[in-house]
């Protein structure tokens, strides 16, 4: 019986199953479809080619093939699309595969009620971060000399991005080196300090995977009682096969994940630094990018905290309708109401059609907000800072206070 | 249950093509969800195609076919419709037909279409919205370059060191062009903004240049004038490259075209334009991008040739981030005319007068009798004025996908010339005003529900593909049509099964096709035309080496500023010029039935400069009445000091303030495109109690 907290290397037992190193997701996956402990599996697979992640849900494991492996331009936010076209999980059960900033999704939504994470799975993944398609091939093309449509696999790997060819030429350049030039990850992977999201049920990676089982097996971390029942339910029903990690391993991944963080740190610093600060410096700077802003919704439809069903932007006392570039009050509003909970998920950045960095004008907020009020989102189900309070019933309840005290009767426990 | 698709699609609007997923559940389309893997939009999208999904299942979709009888539409089987028409339809005589094609159905719907017009209705009266938008570019830039198309590709623009905008308003009407303009810029790219609206693409204006409407060859000549007398001429390119500049030369470098006399007739002042003539002429690499406001004028052919002459002065050809840019608005206009849906050309543009491409078609489709005539035949703004003028002439019409009624200049003219139609069918997915004049509607299925190709403006052809069943008996536009030449005896030449069918007999005889299958186009990033063989990869950027006229050099056309046809006077002291907005599409079919879309804009305005708005009395909000010499409106006035002193805007989009009754049918001698970017208007205050 495993618990919170253990560790092992897994693998497949499953003949047919060849995973990015060992396979134990895709297992795990097909053990709770065959068990019936979940009616579908949300991830993504391959689409036209290896720079193109598609979302599906799998309902028939025989399916579960095409998802194995690793995309690394897999840029797509999952949990959003639950709320959106799955009715939150509230009448199936499903498990996901999570990136850091899918897992803390995951908990944004359900503290709004918008998805049931009792009917979720989280099967958590290694990040080191991911890669914009075009901006994938693009540098393949300028920095690595290869035809994107050469190549088959791509990885990342000891902190460079590595490409393989269809007639086996392998090459890789350092990370560092790309995102000096403005290519590499997407800018908030750069600042993400979500590497190994233990807010799932379980996490799996290959950090830490040494020694004879390199590149065969998954380092699986157990992170709640639902995620110790599904290990174990697979290992009972003959789909993984395991072992204890080497220790070395464990020091390894730890290391790992630690200079991944700092890395994190260093770019936050770096990027928001690059803002300015206060009124006059960035202020201004975030209005003059949002100048562009064509009101395409993109950035509203995408966000994991947007939930409103008549968003405060549509209404036309707040932003007139028609205008463009909407009123600064469109994104004022948007501050207002996510900067608390911002996961820096990146996909507000992802989406806008007029290149404004939106993601990193709402984690600067966020990373200030958090100095401010300790609270760090995505991590557990303890509510926002902000809350969506009835002017009228808010009235009442102070009122019935008999005191005119705000902050002692707001703020204090 | 658990179910979710997503499936990759092209969105049905503007031309720049952008590519999406439709997420599909229990069969149906439930929403758009971004497709980070396309090289055109990379998953970002304008919140026309944000909400793309919102009229898909519409109640109002048209579900069957019907026909008029008594007056009143009676919904029938397709049996009985395609029987009616094929007999109608043989009652007429080949010149006493015509057809209009639709830049919004897939390239397979155009060449059914083109092929039916051709080989069974035997006329040339064939067109369609093209000729209403970018008429002048194809006639134009086919003369210059000998091909009417846009030279470079959208990502190199973004390569560009300067950007030089002129008569498109790109981060409203293909905001993710826009987007490359912006990426130049965040470069270091200079960008230039010609417009007598200070829009939003204006706000990232290094030099934004305010000028009247109507003026742009002048303007353009002016540059080029500038441009000469400082040498700053690639002299190189202009030897090597082209023919004519003697003739040019003499032209711009008359005063009438000096920096002073140019600013008189612009409005702009001699140290911008000499401004804009350095930094095109020497930035390094200059991409020209125009759309509306360039090709919308009687001397739309003009204006483009201008354009032309100008990138061909200074070099600025056949690299990235050059060239001469035209945005196509409709989403398959480019395809449409590449399809052969005009008067005067079979698809490839190859030439209907010319006996040998006659051969070739009348060869390969094996018609029993023989196809149209080697004669031009009419285009659809002269079609309206040969209906109007000569009764009797033109019977029958056959349209599909289009909207006159909404979309053509001087709807009174528009009205007059359909009430003259015998006969007329309408093919469309919505009922709309031009089927108040139909005695058979049939209902087409939409971009969500089929198969198929669309050439977007970067000659880019990529693939549209099913996500869902249409509503009712809603069938393709190539299959209807295919049903009606059955009825009408020709089987045979419309038997295809597949829309891949289609294609492929298209490209065995499309030279720049030619190269091109569904299997090859089944990649993200489409196929560049011309692509003349199976490993042809495609031709992302025109005119390297060589144009693609006969001997291969660039020609220089020549023009003089003429004025528009109609401009203020003491009694219409305004110009009124006309438009899109951002969230709508044209006639509004399929913008103003998605609620998010209708929502931010439920109606039009006319946009009048706050002086302007001072002196006539009126307030932001108030109706007004708008009167042409054509007709008069009552519309919503939006005062704004972002239009240039003299000039008034409205867009098209809205019914109920029509902007097409106060137009002028002023057409462009050459390629007949009317004048919808100028003409005369006067703004009256209604007093309380009128």
């Amino acid at each position: 019986m495993s618990a919170k907290g253990d560790m092992f290397y897994a693998w497949t037992a499953v003949p047919d199953i060849k995973g990015e190193c060992g396979g134990a997701v895709t297992s795990i996956l097909k053990y709770l479809l065959d068990s019936k402990i979940v009616d579908g599996v949300l991830t993504v697979q391959k689409g036209l080619d290896v720079f193109d992640a598609e979302p599906v849900v799998i309902t028939d494991s025989a399916d579960l093939a095409k998802t194995a492996g690793s995309l690394h331009c897999g840029t797509l936010l999952l949990p959003k699309l639950i709320k959106k076209y799955l009715n939150g999980a509230k009448d199936m059960k499903l498990a996901v595969t999570c990136k850091g900033c899918d897992a803390k999704a995951m908990y944004e939504l359900a503290k709004r009620n918008q998805i049931n994470l009792d009917n979720i799975v989280m099967v958590g993944l290694n990040c080191g971060g991911s890669v914009s398609p075009v901006v994938a091939r693009n540098m393949i093309s300028s920095q690595y000399g290869i035809n994107p449509n050469d190549v088959v696999k791509e990885e990342i790997d000891k902190g460079q991005f590595i490409v393989m060819t269809k007639d086996g030429q392998h090459k890789g350049i350092s990370i560092d080196e790309l995102e000096e030039q403005g290519l590499g990850r997407r800018t908030n992977c750069q600042r993400c300090e979500t590497k190994i999201p233990r807010q799932c049920d379980i996490v799996c990676g290959n950090w830490g995977v040494i020694g004879d089982k390199a590149g065969k097996a998954t380092f699986v971390e157990i992170c709640s009682d639902k995620g110790a029942m599904v290990f174990d339910g697979a290992v009972k029903a003959g789909v993984l096969e395991t072992s204890a990690p080497n220790p070395k391993g464990l020091e390894i991944r730890g290391k790992i994940e630690n200079v991944m963080i700092k890395m994190g740190k260093k770019n936050q610093e770096k990027q928001f630094a690059a803002i300015g600060e206060g009124t006059g410096g960035r202020l201004t700077y975030i209005m003059a990018e949002t100048s562009r802003c064509i009101k395409c919704y993109g950035c509203i439809e995408s966000c994991p905290i947007c939930y409103c069903v008549e968003c405060s932007t549509k209404k036309n006392h707040l932003v007139p309708s028609g205008r463009l570039p909407p009123d600064f009050m469109f994104q004022l509003i948007r501050f207002a109401h996510i900067a608390d909970s911002c996961v820096n998920c990146g996909q507000c950045t992802d989406v806008c059609p007029m290149n404004i960095p939106n993601s990193l004008f709402m984690h600067a907020q966020q990373v200030e907000l958090q100095k401010m009020f300790g609270h760090k989102p995505g991590m557990d189900m303890e509510l926002p800072v902000l809350a969506f309070a009835e002017e009228a019933d808010e009235r009442a309840r102070l009122n019935a206070t008999g005191s005119d005290m705000i902050y002692e009767n707001v703020f204090k426990e | 249950m658990a179910d979710l698709k997503y499936i990759q699609s092209t969105c049905p609007y503007c031309g720049t093509g952008c590519s999406f997923n439709l997420v599909v559940s229990d069969g149906k389309v439930v929403g758009v969800s971004p497709y980070p893997r396309s090289p055109v939009n990379e998953g970002k999208l304008c919140p026309k195609g944000m909400y793309a999904n919102e009229f898909i299942n519409s109640p109002d979709r048209l579900t069957t076919p019907q026909i008029r009888k008594d007056g009143k539409l009676v919904p029938v089987s397709w049996d009985e419709a395609t029987s009616f028409i094929a007999e109608n339809l043989k009652k007429y005589k080949p010149s006493e037909r015509c057809a209009l094609s639709s830049a919004r159905v897939s390239n397979e719907d155009n060449y059914a279409m083109m092929k039916f017009a051709r080989g069974v209705l035997k006329t040339n009266h064939l067109d369609h919205c093209a000729r209403l938008c970018h008429s002048s570019t194809v006639a134009g830039l086919a003369g210059s370059f000998g091909s009417g198309a846009m030279t470079n590709s959208i990502p190199d623009i973004a390569e560009s060191k300067c950007v030089f905008i002129i008569g498109s308003n790109t981060f409203e009407q293909h905001p993710l062009i826009g987007r490359r303009e912006y990426m130049a810029k965040a470069k270091g790219a200079h960008y230039i903004y010609a417009d007598p609206r200070r829009t939003i693409t204006a706000s990232q204006a290094d030099l934004f240049l305010q000028f009247h409407s109507g003026s742009d060859v002048a303007l353009l000549n002016g540059l080029m004038h500038d441009i000469i007398k400082n040498g700053w001429e690639d002299k190189e390119f202009v030897e090597k490259r082209t023919k004519g500049y003697e003739e040019l030369k003499a032209l711009v470098m008359q005063e009438r075209y000096n920096l002073e006399n140019v600013g008189k007739v612009t409005g702009l002042t001699p140290e911008d334009i000499h401004t804009a003539a350095d930094w095109i002429a020497n930035s390094g690499g200059c991409a020209l991008i125009y759309s509306m406001g360039i090709t919308q004028h009687t001397v739309g052919v003009d204006n483009v040739h201008a354009t032309a002459n100008l990138q061909m002065l200074t070099g600025n050809l056949g690299k990235p981030g050059t060239g001469v840019n035209p945005l196509r608005g409709q989403n398959n206009v480019q395809g449409a005319c590449d399809m052969g849906a005009l008067p005067v050309n079979f698809s490839g543009y190859q030439k209907v007068t010319d006996p040998e491409m006659h051969k070739k078609f009348a060869d390969a489709w094996g018609f029993p009798e023989d196809i149209a005539p080697t004669q031009n035949g009419y285009e659809v703004t002269i079609m309206m004025n040969v209906l109007v003028d000569n009764p009797g002439e033109l019977k029958c019409m056959y349209i599909m996908g289009e909207n006159p009624l909404m979309s053509d200049p001087d709807l009174n003219h528009v009205k007059e010339a359909f009430e003259n139609i015998e006969f007329l069918v309408v093919q469309d997915i919505f009922y709309n005003e031009t089927c108040d004049y139909a005695d058979v509607i049939l209902p087409a299925v939409c971009y969500a529900e089929r198969d198929g190709t669309q050439t977007s403006t970067e000659r880019r052809v990529i693939r549209w593909r099913k996500a869902q069943d249409a509503p009712g008996e809603a069938l393709d536009d190539w299959q209807i049509i295919s049903m009606v030449a059955a009825k009408m005896g020709y089987e045979k030449q419309f038997a295809w099964q597949s829309a891949s069918e289609i294609f492929d007999e298209m490209a065995s005889l499309t030279p720049q096709y030619h190269g091109m299958n569904y299997e090859r186009l089944n990649t993200p990033e489409g196929l560049h035309w011309p692509c003349k063989t199976p490993e042809d990869p495609g031709t992302p950027i025109l005119h390297k080496e060589k144009f693609l006229t006969p001997d291969g050099l660039g020609v220089f056309f020549p023009a003089e500023w003429k004025a528009p046809a109609e401009v203020p006077d003491e009694e219409y002291p305004f110009v009124f010029t006309t438009g899109r907005c951002l969230f709508h599409w044209h006639t509004g079919t399929m913008t103003r039935r998605s609620p998010t879309l209708d929502k931010e804009v439920p109606t039009g305005w006319i946009e009048i400069n706050d002086e302007d708005a001072k002196a006539l009395g009126i307030n932001d909000g108030e109706m007004v009445h708008a009167t042409t010499r054509r007709d008069t409106i009552s519309v919503m006035a939006r005062i704004s000091p972002q239009i240039m002193k003299g000039t008034t805007f409205m867009p098209f989009h809205f019914a109920e303030c029509a902007a097409n009754l106060l137009t002028h049918n002023a057409l462009d001698p050459v390629c007949k495109i009317p004048e919808y970017k100028a003409c005369a208007i006067k703004i009256t205050k209604i007093e309380e109690g009128q």
